[in-house]
């Protein structure tokens, strides 16, 4: 084989452009086309949760499993388009490596990890909230206005939040009178 | 009547989401990369991206920045001249779709010799070729053929926000090439189609090709 | 954004920045071509050529922190050349009200100053009264105090040659720049602003939007189809988590913060319900009352009656100046102020500014919560490099999180969309919502209360709180119920039904919402309106590309905000090819009016600008905490020793904290005499965490880098792809040299001054690829916000051989 990318660019003409296109072998290219990998998944419509364009997704699901996503055709903003970061949406959603998977705690002074329940680790914050609650809890300030209010605590986060989550956020901080809350519109 | 797309590189952002969208929808996996000094990454074609996007820069004489973004695949020649070399080792390594024009290199390029593999390599005009080592396997964009069957058009030109890729019939994308081409001359008096008469996948380019990519037309 | 993404289509000229659109908001460039298309001029302002300045049909690069001296020379360049919409700042700005005889602006700084607590006092800011206590105005414009005057007079000083010195900008570029946008103050064009929240993130982030918004009000282009003041937000829900007030001076729907000078509910309500002596202002925040009720009933239910003042004093309330945002937060840490703390969804071990500051003081804590999808600089900050976990006390719970795709509920876009997620696949692992992380944690807080008592347990247990948490009981609790039968005109509302609109509200305690701008979103006639995906439009909606059917956006499905401005006093469009609301004389065809009213001069009419207490937006801004006027000052750290517009170098009220003040490099520093900028990427979302755990994200952008130009890089030694080692008066950092022609020396002042830019997403907590750029960047603050000065910082550099962060 000596041929070279400029020889046998010499060699082209239309002559061979009609006997090339009709020489395929129609079985070899339908060998190669493997069934559609969305065919019969499920389209569920979700957002980018990226960037505030918020583009509209469809995620492919079958049997429970993320099959692929790509841009919602309908959604008049995005048209169906994605940039680099929802075009990586199935790999991200898919990939686990890195990804917390159950409760984790790290003890003072310790240097690792531990797997813990749910349960375990909700009882653990709770007692903590209200120790801290019971102990700091400022009823009256320096002038001795009435303020009500919790300053050792703090609620930082986040945008990444549906309305819904920010709601019970606010509602818990709220509750509590916890008044250090911040998120990203500042970040 | 083959299918052809249209890459009007003077509408590319390099937001990258084709070079992305190709990768996710073939399920490639991911190289190790570093950064060698430009956004460019990976930084040329390989068996994990059939497409990416190329960056250039330069200042022109009048002191004015010139970034220049070529999403780069396989051009879907309408001869291609892989095929005929490959044909000439191993009949149906490389074959040709009729109907979307789309030139496929099929598993039988595992057969290939390593040097038939380059042959076929050095053959392209445009450098797209290249040779998966594990597999054995040639590898390059195959126009989202299994999309194009089911009616649905190549991830990347779905993916596109800007509308620099456009997608349908031959005939279609060739004029809509000329109207393109006569709109960008106003504001890029070099602008020029590549090798319109010869591929599928039709660059309009607002210079000269070194401005781009050596392999940008032949 | 004052207008939605596809409007940018309708605009005449696209003036970016403050914004890398085609980068960070890469989706946004669809619809800044589609202008483009249609006719129009796109220009970038901007340190660096981009991926954005390579679309637009001009780039002028400027140096990082001269934006309000741009800003303000095109003020100057406008009331020159009286190239403003006249009418338009007539009739809707207060350019003709007159300001009271106390007001004055000297030597850089404004009257009121009070230099130890670095506060104004606005007292002498107001306007000056009638003895009715109405508002002077000289419609004529010759008080010499009237707003307009003053504002001739205060930009007197930005002249082309003044502000080319200071921004780098060539006095040529300055004029084409000016000359083009200006051009918008026709009534029949529209310019659009897009910026980001980089632009906020200077001492002076206030102000420099404000200016922004100044001359779009002089150029009559608030309110109408194409123009407006677009502010490309970021994070993905950070419209609706702002609207939804995670914040600590806000509370949900724009609302004050209680504070102690407000010990009653009353007090509050006084202080917060303006009034106005104009009969044509809408003055629609005399409602404030209906809706913090209804806030307060949304939280505490039947527990809120008319004798408790529906539980306001459940409220915590922070003292008059007290900011409890986040570097007060980190500070206090630091100084072991703060017990513990939950930190979801963000990362301020890396994002934050001056993150060496951060992570230590992160150390001082007994305890820390973080909600997250993976390990991050934040949850492993006690791993961090360079520390020993053994000498670390603090304890941490990490809560692992479900990505979007595992959970439903709506999010708000930049243009308000309020938009429905459905839940695709089930969480991996045992990760878990926020909702279902927190309402099973408050039920158990709520139970040791029950069990044990303890402080002041009744706003704990008053909230309404679910046994379990369902999105879309959220989505109805957001937009409101009724509490009681309730008549409203000749409809009977019952107890329990969901009320209709904000309109509804009442200040009784009959109904409730979590936030007021959201009420209408959710129906008894037409359900859950985030989820609907009709096209439909009728033809003049169609032509901008409102889609009306399409989601529901806030306020009342409004689409263009400020509508009302897009009309003259009779109802019709400035623009008349492109109208926005049109009055047909009984009613107004088009998007969703500024209220319903009919135009100004008929009986009845009201002014556009309705969230102001005098119906006109405010070329002259007596509520900021900086100034009236946008005034240049100088970055905190800044190559400069003076500059031309006055003797006051940098803001004489930004905020800092003492701590931070021992790390800041002198003016015009010898040791480090390169600016900074920071910014975002393309391929990774803000400091990274979610995509640097997305390999083909990573191999598309796998390590930290420095652009600098071949002029600094020949200066240094130093060559494209060459380590590099940077520093300021705070940290260090590695970075791979990312040599180019898009960054040029800027000559600032007659002295050559570099400029280089680093992306901020790498962080030690992903191999090899770098850690905080953060740890150069300063933390000074915006007066207003307490936002980061993260946009224009001094380092030096030089070429390393040996990298360790960075394989």
């Amino acid at each position: 084989m000596q041929a070279t990318r400029r020889s046998f660019l010499k060699g082209l003409s239309a002559g061979v452009l009609t006997l090339s296109l009709m020489g395929f072998d129609l079985k070899d290219v339908k060998a190669y086309a493997k069934t559609l990998k969305i065919e019969g998944a499920k389209e569920v419509i979700s957002v980018c949760p990226f960037c505030a364009v918020c583009c509209q997704v469809i995620a492919y699901v079958r049997d429970g499993k993320l099959i692929s996503t790509e841009g919602d055709p309908d959604y008049p903003v995005n048209e169906g388009s994605l940039c680099a970061k929802g075009a990586a949406l199935h790999s991200m959603y898919t990939h686990t490596h890195g990804r917390v998977l159950k409760p984790m705690y790290r003890a003072p002074y310790s240097d690792k990890w531990e797997e813990k329940s749910w349960d375990w680790t909700l009882d653990q914050i709770a007692r903590r909230i209200k120790d801290a609650r019971d102990a700091d809890f400022k009823q009256k300030n320096k002038q001795g206005q009435t303020v009500n209010r919790l300053e050792s605590l703090f609620w930082m986060g986040t945008s990444h939040a549906s309305n819904e989550e920010c709601t019970v956020i606010n509602s818990a901080v709220k509750s509590l009178g916890m008044v250090c809350i911040d998120h990203q519109a500042r970040v | 009547m083959p299918k052809s797309i249209l890459i009007d590189t003077t509408r590319c952002t390099a937001c990258r989401g084709c070079q992305i969208a190709c990768k996710e929808w073939h399920n490639l996996p991911a190289n190790q990369t570093k950064q060698t000094g430009t956004h460019q990454n990976p930084p040329d074609l390989n068996p994990y991206n059939l497409k990416i996007v190329r960056f250039r820069e330069h200042l022109d004489e009048n002191k004015v920045v010139h970034w220049n973004f070529f999403p780069e695949q396989c051009r879907h020649c309408l001869v291609p001249p892989c095929k005929d070399v490959a044909d000439m080792v191993l009949e149906g390594a490389i074959i040709q779709d009729a109907k979307t024009g789309a030139v496929l290199f099929t598993d039988r390029t595992a057969s290939l010799s390593a040097e038939d593999c380059e042959a076929i390599r050095q053959v392209c005009p445009y450098n797209i070729p290249r040779r998966d080592d594990k597999t054995g396997k040639l590898t390059k964009c195959d126009y989202c053929i299994d999309r194009l069957q089911a009616g649905m058009v190549p991830i990347c030109v779905k993916t596109c926000p800007t509308g620099a890729m456009a997608f349908g019939e031959r005939s279609e994308m060739l004029e809509l090439a000329q109207k393109r081409l006569a709109k960008v001359k106003k504001t890029f008096p070099k602008a020029f189609l590549a090798d319109p008469q010869d591929v599928n996948v039709i660059y309009l380019l607002a210079e000269e090709k070194e401005h781009y990519y050596e392999y940008a037309t032949f | 954004m004052t207008n939605h993404w596809i409007d940018i289509k309708n605009s005449n000229c696209v003036l970016i920045i403050g914004s890398n659109a085609a980068e960070h908001h890469p989706v946004s460039f669809k619809w800044v071509l589609a202008a483009k298309d249609n006719g129009a001029t796109l220009i970038h302002i901007d340190p660096k050529f981009s991926r954005t300045s390579a679309r637009c049909d001009f780039h002028v690069p400027i140096r990082s922190g001269s934006d309000i001296a741009f800003l303000g020379g095109m003020i100057r360049y406008i009331l020159d050349k009286k190239l403003y919409q006249e009418d338009y700042v007539r009739l809707y700005t207060n350019a003709s009200f007159v300001v009271g005889k106390d007001y004055y602006f000297k030597d850089g700084v404004f009257s009121g100053l009070d230099t130890k607590n670095r506060r104004y006092d606005a007292k002498t800011w107001a306007f000056e009264k009638n003895a009715d206590g109405s508002i002077v105005v000289d419609k004529e414009w010759k008080n010499p105090r009237c707003v307009f005057n003053l504002l001739k007079e205060h930009y007197s000083r930005y002249t082309l040659k003044t502000v080319s010195e200071v921004t780098g900008i060539s006095e040529q570029d300055l004029v084409r720049v000016y000359d083009i946008f200006c051009a918008t103050g026709k009534p029949n064009r529209a310019g659009t602003i897009l910026y980001a929240i980089g632009w906020t993130q200077h001492t002076t982030g206030v102000q420099i939007i404000r200016t922004s918004a100044m001359i779009q009000l002089l150029l009559g282009n608030i309110g109408v189809a194409g123009g407006g003041i677009n502010a490309l937000r970021g994070e993905p829900n950070v419209q609706g988590s702002t609207d939804h007030a995670l914040l600590y001076d806000s509370i949900p729907g724009y609302m004050s913060m209680p504070r102690a000078q407000w010990q009653t509910l009353d007090q509050y309500l006084k202080a917060n319900t303006p009034t106005t002596k104009f009969p044509e202002s809408a003055n629609w925040k005399a409602n404030t009352p209906k809706y913090m009720v209804s806030l307060l009933k949304a939280w505490f239910g039947d527990a809120a009656t008319k004798d408790n003042e529906f539980g306001y004093q459940w409220l915590p309330k922070l003292d008059t100046f007290a900011d409890t945002s986040y570097y007060s937060v980190i500070d206090n840490a630091l100084h072991d102020r703060m017990r513990g703390g939950f930190v979801f969804g963000v990362n301020p071990c890396q994002s934050f500014a001056n993150v060496n500051k951060v992570r230590e003081s992160l150390d001082h804590l007994d305890w820390l919560v973080c909600g997250e999808i993976h390990n991050s600089e934040t949850s492993d900050n006690w791993h961090r490099p360079g520390v020993d976990p053994k000498k670390i006390k603090t304890e941490v719970f990490l809560l692992p999180s479900a990505h979007r795709i595992e959970k439903e509920g709506t999010i708000s876009n930049s243009g308000r969309w309020l938009q429905w997620f459905d839940k695709a696949i089930e969480p991996q692992g045992e990760a878990r919502d926020f909702g279902n992380m927190l309402v099973p944690l408050m039920n158990k807080v709520r139970e040791l209360y029950r069990k044990e008592g303890g402080v002041f347990p009744e706003p704990v247990l008053n909230m309404i709180w679910p046994e379990q948490y369902k999105a879309e009981d959220w989505t109805k609790r957001i937009n409101g119920y009724f509490w009681s039968d309730v008549k409203v005109g000749n409809k009977v509302y019952h107890r329990g039904e969901l009320v209709p609109a904000f309109g509804n509200l009442q200040a009784d305690g009959s109904t409730s919402s979590l936030n007021w701008l959201y009420t209408a979103s959710y129906t008894e006639e037409e359900g859950n309106k985030s989820k609907r995906r009709n096209p439909k439009q009728t033809p003049l909606q169609a032509r901008l590309g409102i889609y009306p059917n399409w989601s529901w956006c806030w306020p009342v499905n409004r689409r263009i905000l400020y509508n009302r401005a897009s009309v003259d006093e009779h109802g019709k469009p400035w623009n008349p090819s492109l109208p926005v609301i049109v009055w047909n004389g009984k009613s107004w065809d088009g998007d969703v009016p500024d209220g319903p009213w009919p135009p100004l001069a008929e009986k009845g009419g009201k002014l556009p600008f309705i969230m102001h207490a005098d119906g006109v937006a405010q070329l002259f801004g007596p509520g900021r905490a900086d100034g009236p006027f946008p005034e240049h000052y100088e970055p905190v750290e800044t190559p400069l020793k003076s500059h031309p517009f006055s003797k006051q170098l940098c803001s004489p009220v930004y905020k800092f904290f003492e701590e931070d003040m021992k790390k800041v490099a002198e003016p015009a520093d010898p040791k480090y005499p390169i600016v900074l900028t920071t910014y975002s990427m393309t391929e990774h979302w803000c400091g990274g965490g979610e995509t640097r755990n997305t390999p083909n994200l990573l191999e598309a952008e796998p390590q930290l880098y420095v652009e600098m130009s071949h002029e600094l890089a020949k200066e240094k030694g130093i060559k494209n792809g060459d380590g590099v080692l940077l520093e300021s008066a705070r940290g260090s950092c590695e970075a791979i040299a990312m040599v180019t022609v898009r960054l040029r020396p800027f000559t600032i002042m007659g002295k050559t001054v570099h400029l280089v830019g680093m992306p901020f997403a790498f962080g030690w907590m992903t191999p090899k690829c770098g850690d905080a750029t953060n740890r150069l960047t300063i933390g000074a603050y915006d007066p207003n916000t307490t936002i980061q000065e993260c946009k224009a910082c001094l380092v030096n550099l030089r070429k390393l051989d040996k990298l360790t962060e960075i394989g």
